[in-house]
Parts: structure tokens; sequence; C-alpha cells
């Protein structure tokens, strides 16, 4: 079987916080790489130390790496491990910077497949092989599915939509010459182009990979006004050493906060009060609140543990789902009155003193148990696939600036239909192949062609 | 009685995947038998009396390319010809001909008459004979069984052939003709399924009742594009059409080429239309078949572009010697006397005789994904599909099939590889993957954005594309063959010189590519054949974005090359998901190039059958050790 032609690069231990991480790169341009990162040709098999600078020259981190040449290497090819620090962040960026320079995102078990498809493995490891990108690709799908989502799905199809009809336009005038089509329109075109790039500008901002990590498990406080939702907040962050990105809220209306709880990120989100008779000004603070608990990955529900429970507007306690819900009840240094009954009876109660700071360290191992199961950040195919998703998108976008130009110089129309095809085959790649069928759908209802 | 003699291969059929089919398989030696139901309508041109247009175009000089006659045959009979897009770059331009439509049968019919190898006979096939598995032969209409050891079955429209106008039904494949109403049958029987399709044809008028001054003429060019490579055939071999010269040898010498015309339904028409909607046989629900979204009727037409108030007309002679004219845009199954109305509410056509009303016809097809590459159907040995039968539109789509099918037939009989051209290569391959690895829903044509590569297509490659085939299976004389060899280099040598002259401003080449190639271009250059010096100016000009498209051939190239054993039994591959075992049990794709274009088999998937054919493969070699 022949050898493949492209470079791959994905991270080869577990995504999250852990004292290293490793880099796999394999293919024929590891070499030229590993001369270009680190100025020298290195010797194989040798342990070396140097600084990984970014394409820009900006250090990223003081790293370990080791070249094997091909065929004596774990895929058979030439191949380079690069040891960085755990920070989940830095991993994300020298993969980012190893795209960037023309590495493309490993596939599902891609490494093993090279490996035995290069003969680096025994004939009888054919089947495990196979298991392992079956199991892999799965776990691929889950993950590329729990991204894709809600909004970002939504996004893409409204993208590869928006672009299938923009493709059809230009195409409807190479394949009808002969047809009553109306004038060809430059500027609706250029309008068409220019909202797509703009859009897998801003679908590449929001599903760059690195935001999962930033982001974290979306973990939203609540709770009547005056029961120390704030100096809890503050307890979380301050008691966290490893505080990551203190970012100010991204709205007025809440305090966002990043800590790490174990390895696993979370993103702590303050809200406004919830009061069962509210003001004016207040009921729309709380419709905001309301929708922060629809997206929660967990809800802090916090409650004044030295009073009765108090009821929660019904708005509120409708939106509780029990798996997502962790009671902490507050004011642990004053007289427990607090008893979890009605809705709240079952869920798992956590009491604090946020005043004291006791119980803090019970509260974290429960975030953490939950952000366990929820497993953002422990899931290195989740990474994977955001990498894929970001080099798919940042392919389109780039495709889509250079239809815009053609454009802009008249270029001929098949080399515009060319560069949108780039793109509309790279927005495939997130959201699956888009059949040519599409654009013929959109090109008929568009245009009577009939002759 | 059974017919004395066995044929290599027999055709049933002879519409223009048929005559392809046949000629190829003579050409290459085989001893043929070409059946058909009527001798006088072989290669008819049932709908619109041209051939070419955008991709279609491409299709038939990639039919040259491959020894086929409809490319040669549309030159000698074309009355008009135009090249579409001319403006845009080349491999978007097609040429197109209005052609003659009797003397493009006649001169088929007489190039089948004079094919050694090649025998004709006017019968309906009315069923298929069957023994293991595989096909040995067809029964006819006049109880004479042929024998042959492949059979090609180019059925067009004529299985269970239903036409209809308004509520009025007749049985046929075209107005005329007949239905073959038991073959159907024979297909079931061996358990291949059918489906139906839909298709339609406009009126045809008489050009004395038509008032030509109220139309737009529209000429064809001056300078005629042909379709056939002229350049790589013997002088002997020309054959010589009225437009080049003074060699008027041809068909219906001396004449000019005739011209279309242009005219428009008014808002009176679309009254009719609206009024009379109901008595459609389209919409009464008369029909049951899928017609197609690229030629909707004037129904559809007024219907799902209510907005557009008008919608043009073309008027296209059917010949020099005959008074009848073909009413492009006007395809309906309205009754009669709506048509007749209709046809009268246009501008110019006010008095109109109509001498053939339009009509819908419904006939059934065998989805193409029940076939091979190679054309042969996967449930009974040594039987190949071409054209209409396989869910197909158009005369050139239909050449192509029957010209591979053909070659196909002799290589099965004779035990040789089939010839299976890519998509990456010609149109003919993207036509035929498309087909036997999705199937169609609709009547289907080529266009040229089905072609992922189609900036390689440009008409004028297509000898160079495709002469490795044309090689393999002996298609072309060898005197051709070393003259598109000759061209090959000739082009090469002329790029090469082109990129590393330098004048003041860079090479000669990027002079080309700022678009100032008649100023810089040699005098010998500028002198050579036209097939040469523009080939050399498209590759130069379009350098960059060629180079990248074979950049992405030869990335992708990989996993084409990698064929899948045609015994492999998908549903034991360990880790491959259920669903995609099953899809790809049902197409069996004879590369990983295929089976990753099969709807709903993904890149893991890929992956895995990857690693399962290189197991098996470093398993069977460890064997022979």
């Amino acid at each position: 079987m022949s050898a493949h032609s492209d470079t791959i690069a994905a991270l080869a231990t577990p995504a999250g916080t852990a004292a290293l991480a490793v880099l796999r790169i394999s293919g024929p341009d590891t070499l030229r790489l590993c001369t270009e990162l680190f100025g020298k040709t290195p010797l194989p098999r040798q342990v070396s130390r140097g600084n990984y600078r970014d394409r820009q020259g900006a250090v990223v981190d003081d790293v370990l790496f080791t070249f094997f040449a091909g065929p004596k290497s774990y895929t058979g090819e030439d191949t380079l491990e690069i040891s960085c620090h755990g920070n989940p962040f830095i991993a994300q960026r020298i993969l980012e910077d190893l795209h960037a320079r023309g590495c493309r995102p490993a596939n599902p078990g891609e490494f093993t497949q090279r490996a035995f498809l290069s003969g680096r493995m025994d004939l009888t490891q054919a089947e495990a092989v196979m298991d392992l990108i079956h199991a892999r690709s799965n776990r691929a799908l889950e993950a590329a599915n729990r991204q894709l989502a809600g909004a970002l799905a939504r996004e893409m199809e409204a993208a590869i939509e928006e672009l299938l009809g923009v493709l059809a336009r230009v195409e409807a005038y190479i394949d009808f010459p002969d047809e009553d089509l109306p004038p060809e329109d430059v500027d609706i075109l250029r309008r068409g182009v220019e909202n797509l790039r703009r859009r897998a500008g801003r679908l590449l901002a929001t599903s760059h990979y690195g935001a999962i990590l930033r982001e974290g498990m979306k973990t939203v406080l609540i709770g009547a006004p005056n029961v120390g939702k704030s100096s809890l907040l503050n307890q979380l962050v301050g008691r966290d050493r490893a505080l990551v990105s203190p970012e100010a809220g991204t709205t007025r209306d809440f305090i966002e906060e990043q800590i790490v709880v174990g390895s696993h990120s979370v993103r702590l989100i303050d809200t406004a009060g919830l009061n069962p008779t509210p003001t004016e000004l207040e009921r729309r603070g709380m419709e905001k609140t309301l929708e922060r608990l629809g997206e929660a990955d967990l809800v802090l529900l916090v409650v004044d543990g030295s009073q009765p429970a108090a009821p929660l507007p019904d708005s509120a306690a409708a939106r509780l789902v029990p798996d997502k819900t962790l009671v902490v009840a507050n004011k642990a240094d004053l007289p427990h009155r607090f008893v979890a009954g009605g809705l709240l009876a079952g869920l798992e109660t956590v009491w604090v003193s946020a005043l004291q700071a006791a119980g803090i360290e019970e509260l974290t191992q429960a975030i953490e148990r939950r952000a366990q199961s929820f497993q953002v950040t422990g899931d290195e195919e989740l990474v994977a696939v955001s990498a894929r998703h970001a080099h798919a998108l940042e392919r389109a976008r780039k495709a889509l600036e250079e239809a815009v130009a053609k454009i802009e110089s008249r270029g001929a129309v098949e080399l515009l239909a060319s560069d949108l095809r780039e793109a509309l085959e790279a927005f495939g790649e997130i959201s699956g192949r888009v059949d040519n069928e599409r654009m013929l759908d959109a090109l008929f209802a568009t245009f009577c062609i009939g002759k | 009685m059974i017919y004395s003699e066995t044929f290599d291969v027999i055709v049933c059929g002879a519409g223009h995947a048929g005559v392809e089919a046949a000629l190829a398989a003579a050409r290459m030696g085989a001893s043929t038998l070409l059946l058909t139901g009527n001798i006088d309508t072989i290669a008819q041109m049932s709908c619109n009396p041209a051939i070419g247009g955008q991709a279609k175009g491409q299709m038939v000089r990639e039919i040259d390319a491959l020894g086929g006659e409809m490319a040669i045959n549309t030159d000698v009979t074309g009355i008009q010809f135009r090249l579409l897009n001319e403006s845009r770059g080349a491999a978007v331009q097609s040429p197109r001909a209005q052609c003659d439509k009797k003397a493009y049968q006649f001169r088929l019919k007489h190039t089948l008459e004079l094919q050694p190898n090649l025998q004709i006979f006017q019968a309906t096939v009315t069923g298929l004979v069957f023994e293991h598995g595989r096909v040995v032969g067809c029964r006819t209409n006049l109880d004479v069984e042929f024998r042959g050891r492949a059979v090609v079955v180019t059925t067009g429209t004529f299985l269970r052939g239903l036409m209809h106008i308004g509520q009025n039904k007749n049985e046929g494949g075209r107005l005329g003709d007949f239905s073959a109403k038991t073959l159907s049958a024979s297909f079931l029987e061996a358990g291949i399924e059918l489906q139906r399709l839909k298709t339609g044809t406009p009126p045809r008028i008489l050009g004395r009742s038509i008032d030509f001054s109220k139309m737009q003429e529209q000429k064809g060019d001056a300078e005629p594009t042909f379709f056939a490579f002229h350049d790589t055939r013997q002088d002997g071999e020309l054959f010589h059409v009225e437009q080049t010269g003074e060699r008027r040898s041809g068909w219906a010498p001396g004449c000019e080429q005739v011209s279309c015309w242009m005219t428009h339904t008014t808002e009176r028409t679309a009254t009719l239309v609206r009024e009379n909607l109901h008595k459609s046989a389209m919409y009464s629900g008369e029909i049951e078949g899928v017609g197609p979204r690229y030629c909707p009727s004037i129904e559809d037409k007024f219907v799902r572009f209510a907005d557009k108030p008008r919608h043009l007309l073309f008027l296209e002679p059917e010949g020099r010697a005959t008074n009848e004219f073909y009413v492009n845009g006007l395809s309906t199954s309205l009754p009669f006397d709506v048509q007749l109305e209709m046809v009268h509410s246009v501008p110019g056509l006010e008095k109109a005789v109509l001498l053939r009303p339009a009509y819908a016809v419904e006939y059934d097809f065998a989805p193409p994904t029940q076939l091979l590459p190679s054309l042969e159907s996967k449930k009974v040995e040594n039987l190949f599909f071409a054209g209409q039968i396989n869910g197909t539109s158009g005369y050139e789509e239909a050449a192509a099939q029957g010209l591979v099918a053909g070659v196909n037939a002799v290589n099965k009989v004779r035990g040789a590889a089939p010839m299976i051209i890519t998509r990456q290569e010609a149109y003919i391959g993207v036509l035929i993957d498309d087909l036997v690895t999705k199937g169609t829903r609709e009547p289907y044509r080529m266009f040229t954005s089905r072609a992922e590569h189609r900036l390689l297509f440009n008409h004028g490659s297509a000898e160079l594309r495709l002469i490795h085939h044309a090689k393999a299976h002996g298609l072309l004389s060898s005197d051709r063959i070393a003259r598109i060899e000759e061209k090959q280099s000739t082009i090469r040598r002329w790029i090469e010189k082109l990129e590393s002259t330098r004048i003041a401003g860079g090479s000669l080449a990027d002079h080309v590519r700022r678009g100032a190639a008649e100023s810089v271009l040699p005098e010998e250059l500028k002198n050579a054949h036209s097939a040469i010096k523009q080939e050399v100016v498209y590759r130069v000009a379009y350098k960059g974005y060629l180079e990248r498209e074979e950049r992405h051939i030869q990335k992708l190239g990989e996993i084409e090359k990698i064929k899948i054993p045609p015994d492999l039994d998908f549903i034991t591959v360990k880790g491959l998901r259920k669903e995609s075992a099953l899809k790809l049990s049902e197409i069996k794709p004879h590369s990983l190039g295929q089976a990753s274009r099969i709807s709903g088999v993904n890149p893991a998937d890929i992956s895995i059958l990857m690693v399962h054919i290189e197991a098996s493969r470093a398993g069977e070699r460890k064997e022979r050790l």
C-alpha cells in the first residue's frame, strides 16, 4: 500500500490538566517541520530540549522533542513527539500552530492505521486495529454530535444553505448559458460570498477548539437574593490557585469565572437573585437567568441553610434537572434549619459556610464528580474533533477569501465556482458531505431551466 | 427456431446507446448482432434534433476519443454549429449542433451496414434466455431465438412505454412506435428491479405556417466547432462537411448553416395553462413516473415560477429536406385542443399548423445501482445495460454508456478486464460512477457541475485524457494513436518552450497568463493546428488551477487505486457499522474510492476497509510463501 502523502498531527495523551502532554506528528513533512521548529536536524531517537516558537516567533513553551526516522517508528513514517507542559492551552496552541504549518488533524485511530499499513504491526493485530478505529470514530462521532448540538449545528446548516444558494447562482450561468436567465448580478454575488466569509470567521471564533477547554463545564449559580451566592463564588475562585483565565462576564448581567477542579475546567456563572415577587427590573434579570439555566451543564442551587426551604419561582423550578443540580446549603455556621423537601427532595446537598470557608473542599469534590461524568475536558476525542472542525473552517474561510478576490477582479467564473466548492467541501467535513444534488435542488428552485 | 450462429455480443435496441454498443463490439472484432424493432428508426432523435451542449458536448468528444461514432455523425449531418460559453474559459465551453434528423439516422444506418463483423436484424425482443444465472440469448416476436455470449440491453423509453396527451393514452415508446410489453417480465424473473420514469417532448410544427418575422434569429457560428478530432485522423479518413470549404463530398453539399428562431410565451399562454391544468396528464395524477427537474413541462414552469410572466421558446429546424420545426421549451401533457390554442398564443405561431402533438411518456427503467461499473448486471452475468433503461436522459449520455457497455461486453466474453473510466478522467466516468454508486431519482442528465474536476475536462483534451483506454482496448487505429501521441508531445514541448523562453516582463507563459497570448505566441505556434494552439494556451493560462486539480486527484488517488476484491463479504468485516456493511453489500463498490462516495459510508468505514483489505492481501502473500 502506498505511502501517505500528508502529515498528520494530534494530541497523543488525554487532554486536560496533567503534568505532561505529548503531541505526535507523522508523515513525509515531519523532518522538515522538526528542522524548521527547532533549527537543527534532529538525531533520531534522542530526546532534545528546545523552545517551541509559533509562526510569529513567540515562545509557547519549553519542550522536549524526539524524532523517530521511518521506518523505525510507531507509524513506520518519520515521526516527531513533542512533550510540553500539561496545561491544556499550551498543547492546544502548539497543535494549532502545527496545523497552520500544514499538518492535518489526524482522523480517529489514524496513527495506528498507518502503523498497520506500513507493516509495523503483525497481521494478527489487524482486527484490533479495526476495532480501535471503530471505537474511536464512534467516540469522535459522539463528541462531534455533542459539539454540533444546538446553536452550532443550526449555524452550520444555515451557512451550507447560504453557500449552496450562492453556488447555484454561479453554476446556473455556467451550465445553462442558453437559458433565459436574469442578467448576472455581481453585487448579489459579492454580498453573498462576503457574508459567507464573515460567517465562517464567526464560526471559527466560536468553535475554536481551545474554546471547549477554555469554557469548560458551564456551571450556573442560582438562588434567592442574599443567600450568599457571591461570597460562595469568591470562595470557589479564590481557593483555586490554578485559576486559568479570569474573564469578566460576557454580559453585564452575569459574573463569569473560570476555575480548574481536578483535571477539569469549570466555568462559573453567577446570576441575579431569584425573587419570588420581583420588581419590573428584577423580572428582566430573572428572564436572563432562566435562559442561562437552560444552557447549564450543572446548576448550583444556593440556599440559606439557616432558614426553612423557601419556595423557588415556578419558572425556575420547572427548569431544574435533578441530574444536573447540586444543592448548596450555605451558612452552615448557623443552626441548620433547611430541609431538602418538595422539588428538592433526593437532590445531593452539600453544606458550606462561605463566610468561614468551611465545606468548600467537599463542594469542589462534588463538582469534580459531576465534571467527571460530564467529561468535557477528559475527552481527547472531543479536542480532536474541535481541531478538525477548526481546520475545516479555516480552509473554508481561505477559499471564500479567494472567491471574494475573484469576484472583485472579475476572474473566470468557473474558477470562482471551484473556490466555492472548496468551501462547501470544507463545511461538509464538519456536518457530513454535501451532495451535489443539493446544489442542483437550489439551482432548479431558483431558476426556471428547461429550454 | 434458434438462429444458427451464436454471436459474441447481441445488442437489443438501435437507439443512440445501441448503435455505439454494436459498433464498439464489432470494431473490436467481436461477432455482433444488432436487433431493432424497426430498421428505419435507427439512431432516431426522439426529442430535439440537436447534439451537444454543456457537458454533453464534452462527452461527445470523449466518445470520439474512444472510437465512437456520435461525433463524426454529428459533424457530417449537422446543419448549425455553435460553441456555448465562448466568452468563458475553455473548460466550460461546449460545442452544440442542430442536426438534420433524417440525415443523422441514414448515415448511421449506412455506417452500421458497412461495418464488418456486424449484422443488423429487424425484430422485437420479447424476452431474454437465461442459463445458470447468465444470459445466453434472446427471444423475438418472430419466434426466432438468437444466441449470444453477452447481451447489451438498450430499450430507451420502450419498456412498457405509455404516452399521455391529456386523458388520451397510447402504448408505445415514441409516437407512432410500439411498446416492449413482455421484456420487463424477463428482467423481473431474473430478480432485476424495475421502476418508472417520465419524460416529455414538445409539439412539431409546419415551417411554412410560422411567421418568422415576429421572431429573433439565432445563427450558427461563422467558424463551426466540430465534435470529432479531425487533426488526428488521416486525410483519407476525413469526412467532408459542407462548412469545411472546398471538399464538399459529405451529405447535402453546398449549403449554408440553418438558423434557429426565438420567441416566447404570452399572458394568454399562461392563462390557458392555468385554466386547463386539471386536464394535464401530469397534474391530474395520470402519471406515476418521475420527470426531470431540468426539463420541466410548460405546466411546471407556470406553476413553479408563477412570477415569471413569459418563457423563451426556440424553434429548431428538423432538417434541410423537411419543413418540420421542433418547439423547444413547450413540452406538455395537456390535451391536444389546449396545445393548439397554446401554440397559437405565441408570437409568430398564430396560424401554426401542428404536425405532431406534444406528449409525455412513461417507461420502465432498472435502477442502475444494480450494475457494476462495467455496466454489467450484478444479478445476471454477461448482461449489460446502457441508456435510458439505466435512468439517464439524452442522446449523449446514452451513446457514452452504449460505447462502454459494448466494449465491456467484448471484454467479458474474452475474459479481459473491463474498461473503467474514472470520474477523475472524463465526464463519461462521472456519469457511470454516479449511476452505479448513487442511482438516480429523475432522468439523469450530465451537468458540468457534477464533475469535481471539470477544469481538466475541456473538450479539446478528450483524446489526451483517454488515449490509454483507447490503447488498452484497441478502440482506435494504430495510426490515430500515433497521431494523438505526437500531438501530446507537441503540446508538451510547446508548454515547456513558453515556460522557459524569457522576454521582458517574464516568460512567454507569464505573458499568456496575463492574457496577452496573441501578442507573444511564436509565429510557428500561431500557425499550428488550432487543436494544438488552444490546448497549449489553456494549459499555460490555467496552469495553477490545473495543477491544484491534479494535486487533489493525486491525494484522492490513493483510495481510488485500492481495489476491493469482488467476493469481499462486507457483513463479516469486523468494526464496520451494520448500516454501512449493508449499503456496501448492495452497491458492491470496486474501489475504496467508489465506496467512499456511497451515501452513509463514512471515513472511518473506509479506514477499516483499508486495513481489512491490506490484512487479507498480506495474508495471501504469506500463504503463497
